[in-house]
């Protein structure tokens, strides 16, 4: 295309400069122009306001707590952290859990969007709701598989899904209604390669911070369209490397579509 | 009198914290984050759909902050804006910059970011939740056309002449389409109120 050579030229490249959609040498041309022209400064500063607005457009994820830590790290406000609890992130970094007190109170990775006491049946459905979609949003995989579990504990008015991204190797248990496991004691969560229950993998442990609540657990491993999930009672504060009771939540995600996935 | 914690730091203008931070203040700059953490992390994650490269944009915007908050011009924007504006650049950029980032978002994705869908969360958040419902109502007023052209660009990355050739429209017409966007909602927003806006910038 031409450079822009008059002024109606450059008016006219002010809305896709606030919007980044320029093509580098228009967008450098219209830089280098902004500096001599007050009229072109004005105009981009409140079409930049506008197209600021747009940053609220997507639905709102709270950051991950890495990234004001860095801020307060980098500018000073926190001295470096001995590596002791660390949270997990998507990176694969291993959720390091241990006992604090005598009080044995385990660091949890669960991320409880409520710490409230749900009373109000619209407030538990909101929050169900709510839960999964930021559950949907964590794992940001169109394709994930869900799976739901039942067993034992759903008997008892437990409800978990597990939200599955084989893409990404990475998922959220979005768990309500399992009452905290004894102390000294944890819940963990297993995939199963093929929803083979004796292959089980030891995938995370957990324990809540509060309850109740709909509660979400993130998680990282190796999964598969076929990875079922199974949720077993094993000691704390790391849980055990293989199964050592019968699962009280297990689910199989559900049969491919005949023709191919 | 310095009181400690960002929560002291609520009332505050903007540009107040800024001059703050200017002189070093890092609770000032955390307090910042505090009011634009989220929508600058929101941005970043539905842009580049990822969360590590989505950490980094958000780093560095802050960062920048730090360090050229004494060359703050105020003459040319908000913080907010600049916050919220370095954000966007720096996401769009990287995705024109990995191929597979583009790859992974192809145009209907883009698209399918429907502005006035209902999201269930931010109900809580007062402000975010103001600011949110009135340019998302002021984009679902524009005509389609006008729309997607700003979608495509913000979202999407996709430069003028690349939404020309997806729209099968001449480059001029994709111009003035994304113009007239833009002034639609310029007098749509300025019409709610600045002030209701971005309550800690003064006009």
């Amino acid at each position: 295309m031409d450079p822009p050579v008059n002024h109606t030229d450059f008016e006219e490249l002010a809305a896709g400069f606030a919007l980044g959609a320029l093509e580098p040498d228009e967008e450098q041309a219209f830089q280098r122009h902004l500096e001599g022209c007050g009229a072109c400064r004005t105009s981009v500063r409140d079409l930049e306001e506008v197209s600021a607005s747009f940053a609220y457009v997507p639905p709102a994820v709270e950051p991950p707590p890495s990234l004001r830590a860095w801020l307060r790290r980098r500018t000073g406000l926190t001295l470096r952290r001995r590596a002791a609890r660390r949270i997990g992130t998507w990176q694969g970094t291993r959720v390091l859990v241990r006992a604090l007190a005598a009080a044995a109170v385990l660091a949890v990775l669960a991320l409880s969007l409520w710490n409230l006491a749900l009373r109000d049946q619209q407030q538990i459905d909101r929050a169900r709701i709510a839960t999964l979609q930021a559950a949907a949003r964590m794992v940001n995989d169109g394709t994930a598989t869900r799976v739901a579990l039942s067993g034992s504990a759903a008997e008892s008015g437990a409800r978990a899904t597990v939200l599955a991204s084989s893409l990404k190797d990475r998922g959220v248990l979005v768990i309500e209604g399992l009452p905290q496991p004894p102390p000294g004691r944890v819940w963990e969560l297993w995939s199963l390669p093929q929803g083979d229950v004796t292959q089980a993998v030891k995938t995370i442990a957990f324990r809540f911070r509060s309850q109740p609540g709909v509660h979400t657990v993130q998680f990282s491993t190796h999964l598969t369209p076929t990875t079922g999930f199974a949720i077993t009672e094993e000691p704390g504060p790391a849980g055990s490397a293989h199964p050592t009771s019968d699962p009280v939540l297990f689910g199989v995600p559900p049969p491919p579509r005949p023709g191919g996935a | 009198m310095r009181v400690r914690g960002s929560r002291a730091y609520r009332a505050p203008q903007d540009s107040h914290l800024v001059a703050l931070v200017a002189e070093g203040d890092a609770t000032a700059l955390e307090a910042l984050y505090d009011r634009y953490g989220e929508a600058a992390w929101s941005l970043a994650l539905r842009i580049l759909a990822d969360q590590s490269l989505a950490e980094a944009v958000v780093r560095e915007v802050f960062l920048s902050l730090w360090r050229e908050a004494r060359r703050f011009d105020p003459a040319r924007g908000t913080v907010a804006t600049y916050l919220l504006s370095t954000t966007h650049h720096r996401a769009v950029d990287m995705v024109r910059r990995e191929e597979n980032l583009r790859r992974r978002h192809g145009p209907e994705k883009v698209l399918a970011l429907a502005p006035d869908e209902p999201s269930g969360l931010d109900d809580e958040v007062e402000v975010g939740g103001l600011i949110r419902s009135r340019i998302r109502t002021a984009l679902a007023g524009l005509p389609e056309p006008q729309r997607e052209a700003l979608m495509l660009a913000y979202f999407g990355g996709y430069t003028q002449r690349e939404i020309a050739s997806l729209a099968g429209v001449p480059l001029d017409t994709v111009k003035a389409r994304m113009a007239a966007g833009m002034r639609r909602l310029k007098d749509e927003l300025r019409e709610a109120g600045r002030q209701e806006q971005f309550p800690w910038t003064p006009r």
